[in-house]
């Protein structure tokens, strides 16, 4: 691990925590010997240049990176104290707990009720009675602020969406399955700057009841919403610590250079 | 521009523009040499009559051209055809692109294409030989000729064409909906049949109607199969005779101008809307999607 790296002093309980976590695509190392605790209902930012595995180590959060043939992970990585690579885990109840934001919002060509309930039909978690799931529905799309918008629309096919519309779509569909963890891989990089400030407000909304780790290329965004941050190169965490540490007083050269050269 | 390159920009275009022009003006005067001949048929005879008679007695006297036992032998082969063939076919086509590792992909790929470029009647050879003995003695039925022997050959010749099509329509679904799902904890086959699957519907629609539309227009191994008899509906394990298997047993012994003659060209009018409205409306389905 690098010297500079330590875990954040900061309250809160440690829901995720790697030790030593390397990850290989075949023969390239993609993760160097990350070490890193993610505090319960905070949020987290992963920032770093193009390439230098923000959304590799994301995507061992939830194993996403078990599709990728050849991907090989090894060290620790612990979800509430337990070890997510160890032999048996269920990946499926894993996937549950740590739920996803991608890029590209990614709604089902279904309908909108059928996107947000899908993940209550996967796991089984709905009693067959009439008007639950649409009630589970509701509760969700009203945690994303979109209820009022599609209440009548749920009918509707979601991709039809707008963008901002698709990716609150997205959270909303996680958030019906009670995860602990929500990783967003760049949410706002599709969306216009109007979009991104409101879902930035949801980020705060959502932060009261889980945990979010969010990678982003842009540091102001980093910024504004995270209270801990972690600046990657090359594989490498090179710093990680409080955001308001991270941008003030950074302790590595390397982090210095990055955050005060797109600062300008 | 030279004055030879503007030429040589016209004769091109203009090339493709008659190529494609010819095409449809050849459709088109297809269908008005038959309609043209099939028309005459309904001087003498009535239309009700033909679509609607129950019996298909072109040689008694007076004859009688009802085509309804000649649409029900269609249906019944065809459907029996898609009970086969769609279920098969779209199974197929999701273990190729969903389940199957690359290198089996490929070859099971080109074993499709392969039962594409069988000659029907070299099909209907192998049905005759094999598949009708078979049902004369499974179902223990006096001849193995029967619809159920037409759809199963129909079937065969329908799945090159529902399998490559829905093989292409699954692929396509872009991969980011399968992220999705496996990232809410979806499994494989979750995710196969709660997004691969409708994501592809359209696309899936489509292989089927135009594997249909395909063996509706077949005639030449449905003829060596069936059994030929134009008899109103009995069931799948009987002999019946379909609309095409009709106009290519009798064509060759109607007397050229006679009701018989005409009779067969107002078939070949009834075939040919059918075929055409199952294309358009597969083609419909299709565009619906892209849009
Ligand atoms: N499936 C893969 N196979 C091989 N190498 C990969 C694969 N995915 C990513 N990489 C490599 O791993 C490194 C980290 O990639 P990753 O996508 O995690 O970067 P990133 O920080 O998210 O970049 P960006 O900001 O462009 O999204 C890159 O060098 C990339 O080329
Ligand atoms: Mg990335």
């Amino acid at each position: 691990m690098s010297a500079a790296a330590r875990l954040p002093d900061g309250q809160g309980s440690p829901v995720i925590q790697t030790k030593g976590l390397d990850l290989f695509y075949g023969n390239f190392q993609a993760l160097k010997g990350v070490d890193l605790s993610i505090t319960e209902k905070k949020i987290t930012a992963i920032i770093g240049p193009s390439g230098c595995g923000k959304s590799t180590l994301l995507r061992v959060f939830n194993r996403m990176n078990d599709l990728v043939e050849g991907a090989r992970v090894t060290g620790s990585v612990r979800l509430d104290g337990k070890e997510i690579y160890a032999p048996g885990t269920d990946l499926l109840l894993l996937r549950k707990k740590v739920g996803m934001v991608f890029q590209r919002p990614n709604p089902f060509p279904l309908s909108i009720l059928e996107n947000v309930v899908f993940g209550l039909k996967i796991h089984h978690m709905y009693r067959k009675k009439r008007g639950i799931l649409y009630e589970m529905a509701r509760k969700s799309l009203e945690s994303v602020l979109l209820w009022d918008d599609l209440k009548d629309k749920l009918g509707r096919l979601a991709t039809n969406l707008s963008l901002e519309q698709q990716q609150k779509l997205c959270i909303a569909r996680l958030l019906v399955v009670k995860p602990e963890v929500l990783l967003m891989d760049e949410p706002c990089s599709a969306l216009d700057p109007m979009s991104t400030s409101r879902i930035e407000e949801l980020m705060q909304e959502l932060k009261k009841n889980y945990t979010i780790v969010i990678v982003t290329h842009n540091m102001q965004q980093a910024a504004r919403v995270s209270d801990e941050a972690g600046y990657m190169l090359l594989g490498e965490l090179v710093e990680f610590g409080r955001t308001h540490a991270i941008f003030t007083a950074p302790r590595d050269k390397r982090t210095e250079d990055y955050v005060t050269g797109r600062l300008g | 521009m030279p004055a030879w390159k503007k030429i040589r920009e016209f004769v091109a275009e203009a090339a493709v523009k008659a190529s494609g022009l010819a095409s449809i003006f050849i459709v088109a005067l297809i269908f008005y040499f038959l309609l043209r001949e099939g028309i005459g048929l309904f001087q003498a005879y009535r239309l009700p009559d033909f679509l609607a008679g129950k019996n298909w007695y072109p040689i008694s006297d007076p004859p009688e051209f009802g085509i309804l036992p000649l649409i029900f032998g269609t249906l019944l082969v065809t459907l029996g055809a898609a009970a086969i063939s769609v279920p098969l076919g779209v199974a197929a086509a999701i273990y190729i692109a969903e389940v199957a590792p690359s290198r089996l992909k490929e070859f099971l790929k080109s074993g499709v294409e392969l039962l594409a470029a069988i000659p029907s009647v070299v099909l209907g050879f192998i049905g005759m030989v094999t598949v009708v003995p078979w049902i004369k003695t499974a179902f223990g039925v006096p001849t193995g000729l029967t619809a159920l022997a037409g759809s199963v050959i129909l079937a065969f010749m329908a799945m090159p064409t529902i399998v490559s099509i829905a093989e292409d329509a699954i692929h396509s679904v872009p991969k980011n909906y399968k992220e999705g799902a496996y990232a809410l904890g979806a499994t494989k086959w979750q995710t196969i049949y709660r997004v691969v699957i409708p994501a592809a519907s359209s696309g899936i629609v489509a292989a089927v109607m135009l594997g249909i539309g395909r063996v509706v227009g077949e005639t030449m191994a449905v003829m060596m199969v069936t059994g030929n008899s134009a008899s109103m509906w009995r069931g799948i394990l009987f002999p019946v005779r379909t609309l095409t298997a009709t106009v290519a047993a009798e064509m060759g012994e109607t007397v050229q101008g006679s009701e018989h003659y005409f009779a067969l060209f107002a078939i070949g009018v009834a075939l040919f809307l059918m075929t055409f409205v199952i294309n358009m409306t597969a083609d419909m389905v299709l565009h619906r999607k892209r849009k």
